[in-house]
């Protein structure tokens, strides 16, 4: 008698069940598919017919991949469901957690006059653009209503050391209110670093503050983006980065960049020159439609093809980078890829549903008016206030937070309600962007077949797949969705 | 309304499709085994392209396909009406899809917030 079974005996038998999954075609041949947890798989356009028409083979790789994966189930698997419902439930925990991030518009002044920026004023006038201590007192009053134990603090402009005086006073202010609150609070500057001074890295070390500066690239690249007085935007960059780093410490100085149309043909330069700063990733960002972008037409120097083929190359030359042993992210795929391969949302307040406006950021402006998200000040300052909430000064938590506005927004836009984003295999880790639809199409829901975010979301998603048939980029891809 | 239909993988144009007046490309489609829902969710993925005019007429759903942008060429409009048959396939796909999944998808969800203190 023999003592094992034979291997046959363990194939599962019966019918199996589909699991809920969505797909998308990336070509003629092969599918997207992604199941309730964001989970990706891609399968061969045959192989999905076969799957869906119940005649998978029970014994071939794919099933098995697709059983591991949660797109189908055996009768017997109870454990796929209850997986699924643990992954579901940790990928919207944040939802219960509400407002983390607080945006502090401290001055609408700057140093600088980029061509792109939204909100910049070059006034000298203190009294009309920089935010009060009254009305800092009433926005530290409705973030500590925020029932988030997580709360980010982050100082905006124009250029916020410009009113330095008053991010001393909310740091301290909420540092000595937050005694009884016992919050964990995370202090960042955004800055261009033009303007940093011994004094403030003194005050930002003491109170563990950390700086997001902007970097466009090379000297002349960034110069030309980002125009001041005496055009020494970059070698300020510079000095105040190695200043701010000797004090700080190098981690806690990170770098944005924007993309231009004079960015496009310069991707691999830009890497370089984050490298030769001592940065370790980038975030490839591209241009919002709104503010002074619309205005100097800088928004239509490219479209989205366009800036998918600068983002394609550019993410190309980082992996090669990868590939000769130099460690270096691109962040923005980060984030994308560990909606991907987990079930942990990164947090990232563009890419949520429901949309991150108001319920994970929100912007309290110089004046006191308060608003869904900073791109929601940016067009304001347009003239289009449809986002703006209320006023510290007029309106309590409960108004602000329960603005007709902000709860139409979050409803028309949600995106598992929404045509074509419901039925999408990108939706996992894709978001909904009320503002951003409103802003283009004059509505939050917007015109999916149109939606230049859309296009943009799937063509990462394409980009990435493409990549990842090569076994290191799979292997990185993996590495840099862990580690973000 | 859907039908349990066996899914196949359309690879041409297929039958039935006529230049109609104005520029537009006439489809038809039997209402036996299209949905007319896919139909439209098909119109609206590919709006960016054409504006589809839908109507019933007996046992077919009758289509016609306007290219959106001016100087669209035939050639350019047999080709989206080629992808506007995939995507009505691909919608069936989904439909059947969701139905079949319809159930198992009730059931996670309810364990996904059965601990959250927000159902009835």
């Amino acid at each position: 008698m023999t003592r094992f079974l034979p291997a046959e005996d363990y194939l599962p038998s019966g019918r199996y069940e589909l699991l809920p999954f969505r797909f998308e075609r990336l070509d003629d041949e092969r599918v997207l598919l992604s199941n309730m947890a964001g989970e990706a798989l891609t399968v061969s356009s045959a192989d999905l017919t076969t799957l869906v028409n119940g005649d998978l083979d029970r014994s071939g790789a794919l099933f098995s991949r697709l059983r591991a994966n949660h797109f189908l189930r055996q009768p017997e698997d109870r454990a796929a469901l209850e997986l699924l419902a643990l992954k579901l439930r940790t990928r919207y925990a944040r939802l219960r957690d509400f407002t983390s991030l607080h945006l502090f518009v401290v001055t609408l002044r700057c140093d600088h006059a980029c061509r792109y920026c939204q909100v910049s004023r070059q006034s000298a006038d203190r009294a009309s653009f920089d935010m009060s201590r009254e009305t800092a007192d009433r926005a530290i009053d409705l973030l500590f209503r925020s029932p988030n134990q997580a709360l980010k603090v982050e100082f905006q402009g124009g250029e916020p050391l410009l009113n330095f005086d008053l991010i001393r006073y909310v740091v301290l202010s909420i540092t000595e209110r937050n005694r009884q609150h016992k919050r964990d609070i995370q202090f960042v500057i955004t800055t261009t670093l033009s303007l940093i001074s011994d004094d403030t890295l003194a005050f930002c070390r003491e109170h563990r503050i950390f700086l997001s500066a902007s970097l466009d690239g090379p000297e002349d690249l960034h110069n030309a983006n980002r125009p001041r007085p005496g055009a020494d935007s970059h070698a300020r960059f510079v000095a105040g980065l190695e200043k701010a780093r000797d004090v700080l410490g190098p981690e806690a100085v990170s770098a944005l960049m924007t993309t231009t149309a004079a960015s496009l043909q310069r991707g691999p330069g830009i890497v370089d020159e984050y490298l030769r700063l001592g940065f370790h990733g980038i975030f490839l960002r591209h241009l919002s439609p709104y503010g002074f972008a619309l205005k100097t037409q800088s928004y239509q120097g490219y479209d989205t093809a366009r800036w998918l083929e600068f983002y394609e190359e550019t993410l190309t030359y980082i992996i090669d980078l990868n590939r000769s042993g130099v460690r270096f992210t691109e962040q923005h795929a980060a984030i994308i890829l560990r909606k991907m391969f987990s079930c942990h949302d990164p947090g990232y307040v563009d890419l949520m549903n429901p949309s991150g406006a108001g319920i994970a950021a929100i912007v309290f402006n110089y004046d006191g008016g308060v608003f869904a998200s900073d791109e929601s000040r940016m067009l304001m300052e347009m003239g289009d206030d449809t986002f703006r909430l209320g006023s510290v000064h007029e309106h309590g938590y409960d108004e602000i937070f329960s603005a007709p506005a902000l709860l139409s927004a979050l409803e028309d836009s949600f995106t598992l309600s929404a045509p074509m984003c419901a039925d999408c295999a990108c939706e996992p880790w894709c978001g909904a962007d009320p503002v951003y639809h409103h802003a283009r199409h004059g509505d939050p829901l917007g015109r999916k077949a149109e939606s230049g975010f859309c296009q943009r979301m799937k063509g990462m998603t394409r980009i990435f797949v493409k990549a990842m048939e090569d076994p290191f980029v799979a292997a990185l891809f993996r590495r840099w969705a862990l580690s973000c | 309304m859907s039908h349990m239909v066996r899914i196949h993988r359309i690879t041409a144009a297929g039958k039935g499709a006529e230049m109609a007046e104005g520029n537009g490309l006439s489809v038809t489609l039997d209402a036996q085994v299209y949905d007319l829902w896919a139909v439209h969710q098909a119109a609206y993925r590919l709006s960016d392209r054409l504006a589809i005019q839908v109507a019933i007429e007996g046992s077919t759903i009758q289509c016609t396909l306007y290219p959106v942008t001016e100087g669209t060429n035939s050639d350019s409009l047999l080709v989206a009406r080629a992808d506007f048959l995939r995507e009505v396939t691909d919608q069936m796909l989904r439909a059947r899809i969701r139905e079949v999944t319809e159930p198992v998808r009730n059931l996670i969800l309810a364990y996904t917030f059965s601990r959250s203190g927000l159902q009835k």
